[in-house]
């Protein structure tokens, strides 16, 4: 039946769960640090500062902040998701109680 | 991730085939669909002003909203009107329930967009289905072909938009058919594109079930007198199916005759039947569906219907209740805020930075020098002069300019400036005060504070 084709069939695996979720929020993230980050400091100052010599246009400055950012947040929530998966479980008889 | 039980990742979900039906709030949600894409679309063509009326000028770090140039120090602006569209989220999800996810939010939006171009292309719900089972033949490759033609011209013009924001769209446009636009610009314009393809060709009610924060926590936000979509399961149940001669009631049925529309025209793939789902969009697709049936049936609407779990108790509904208030009040206050401070926004910033290599310099004549650079930001659109002071000291002499300065519209003048005292007066540190005031406009000040530092006696 109809419904049944429907109920309980469209689920993503866990692991795709996992990747497509890290990915997402860890863009969201990065896309408000990013914004905070240089209405604070602009780019070009800041790689004037690092190399005189780096000619960094502001485009170049945005992308790879926001790159940077992008993984970094990805980092942070890819650990945070593998620890909360692979933590132990608790034993069942704790969990009866 | 060592995850014996857990499958491939790229095991694919099962296919949601939406089915298309009219309505009134299929009606609703088409109005709401062409009114955010159209203002998206349209808005960056808008001029102000003979300049485009939005754009974020990331490289000259500016915002043009309309009328309003906003600077990168403006940014607590925007943090607070952030701050007051998550309240009014809020606000909305206690008051209606998923309004924005039904109705506002852009996956929502994109994927109605999307769909109706699948219904273009490939036909109805079963003609859809039908074809995907089907082996490939000219017609499966011309109905597919064309389809993906739709959707990637689609997608390809909404990244084109995105980046229309961002830089001068006109420009953009005739630089794209003279092939000649920088990398980057062609690097975002493609991931915009690319992102709307996937999220709202593919991923559709998967980033809602899986990806989105709001909807995960948006229960939060509800209580019993909250507007939610529902099957009313005292009048619905026992369902089933019998002819319109028969008097149901009579039979011991209720007025739910398991046609499973309700079913198929989610876009979701859930069963309202079964209660409130964390993953009901409340597109109230499911409300247009059970209404065409109960019309037909000759029962009365709303078998599946806009109500709260209150009513559905026969209990009142209460619209005002603490949690609103709490919500309301602090909206309030905050628009309030935002209002008050950008009507009282100086359109002039000073900054004053100390000369970093010297403390100070003797001169003849006992005096003492001190030497500053001034940043003077001209926020408004024209140009305008300025005139210069500075108190906190006494016999404080300003050297290094005459008179007024002149800022243009929109610029950043560096100013270096030469501060003398008598050496008596200025001894150890001094908290000194530098002030600007626009010449055409006194209420257009500013003041900054800085130090003056003389030889210690």
């Amino acid at each position: 039946m109809i419904n049944e084709e429907y109920r309980g069939a469209q689920q993503w695996s866990r692991n795709k769960q996992a990747v497509f979720t890290v990915v997402w929020i860890s863009f969201l993230s990065a896309a408000i640090a990013t914004m905070v980050f240089f209405a604070i400091f602009d780019p070009v100052e800041l790689g004037a500062i690092f190399d005189a010599e780096l000619e960094l246009t502001h485009d170049t400055g945005y992308a790879a902040g926001f790159f940077f950012f992008w993984v970094l947040c990805a980092i942070c929530s890819s650990v945070t998701a593998f620890l909360v998966r692979t933590a132990p479980k608790r034993d069942a008889k704790r969990r009866r109680r | 991730m060592n995850e014996p039980q857990a499958a491939s990742m790229y095991e694919s979900a099962k296919k949601i085939y939406p089915r298309e039906i009219g309505g009134r709030f299929d009606k609703l949600s088409k109005l709401a669909t062409v009114t955010l894409l159209g203002l998206f679309y349209f808005l960056p063509w808008l001029l102000w002003d003979e300049r485009q009326a939005i754009l974020f000028d990331l490289p000259a770090r500016k915002f043009y909203l309309l009328g309003l140039t906003l600077w990168p120090q403006d940014f607590p602006y925007l943090a607070l009107l952030l701050i007051i569209a998550a309240l009014s989220l809020f606000f909305f999800t206690a008051l209606a329930g998923r309004l924005w996810c039904g109705f506002a939010c852009p996956q929502t939006v994109w994927t109605e967009a999307f769909i109706w171009m699948e219904q273009l292309t490939e036909g109805t719900r079963s003609q859809r289905m039908k074809l995907d089972k089907a082996p490939w033949s000219l017609t499966k490759f011309r109905k597919k072909a064309s389809k993906q033609f739709l959707w990637i011209t689609f997608s390809m013009w909404t990244g084109f938009t995105f980046i229309g924001y961002f830089t001068p769209v006109r420009e953009l446009g005739a630089d794209i058919f003279a092939f000649n636009i920088g990398g980057w610009t062609l690097f975002w314009g493609l991931f915009y594109g690319f992102a709307t393809y996937g999220n709202a060709g593919y991923m559709r009610e998967q980033v809602c079930k899986y990806m989105c924060p709001y909807a995960r926590f948006q229960s939060a936000m509800f209580d019993k007198d909250t507007l939610i979509i529902s099957y009313d399961e005292k009048r619905g149940e026992p369902r089933g199916s019998r002819k319109r001669s028969v008097d149901h009631k009579a039979a011991g049925l209720g007025d739910c005759i398991d046609c499973q529309l309700c079913v198929q025209v989610c876009p979701t793939g859930i069963d309202i039947r079964e209660g409130l789902q964390y993953e009901c969009i409340a597109c109230a697709a499911c409300i247009d569906a059970c209404d065409s049936i109960m019309d037909k049936m000759n029962y009365p609407r709303g078998l599946v219907r806009y109500t709260t779990e209150h009513s559905l108790q026969s209990k009142t509904t209460h619209v005002v209740r603490p949690r609103m208030l709490v919500y309301a009040t602090l909206l309030l206050i905050l628009v309030g805020g935002l209002v008050t401070a950008m009507a009282s926004r100086t359109p002039v910033i000073l900054d004053v930075i100390r000369d970093r290599n010297s403390l100070y310099r003797e001169l003849p004549d006992d005096l003492v020098e001190n030497i500053y650079t001034l940043k003077i930001i001209n926020q408004s659109n024209d140009a305008r002069s300025f005139t210069l002071s500075v108190s906190g000291l006494e016999g404080l002499l300003l050297d290094g300019i005459d008179g007024e300065v002149h800022v243009d519209g929109g610029g950043v003048l560096s100013l270096p400036v030469r501060l003398r005292a008598r050496r008596d007066d200025a001894s150890g540190v001094n908290e000194i005060l530098f002030g600007i005031e626009a010449t055409d406009d006194a209420s257009v000040v500013m003041e900054e504070d800085s130090r003056f530092i003389g030889p210690t006696p």
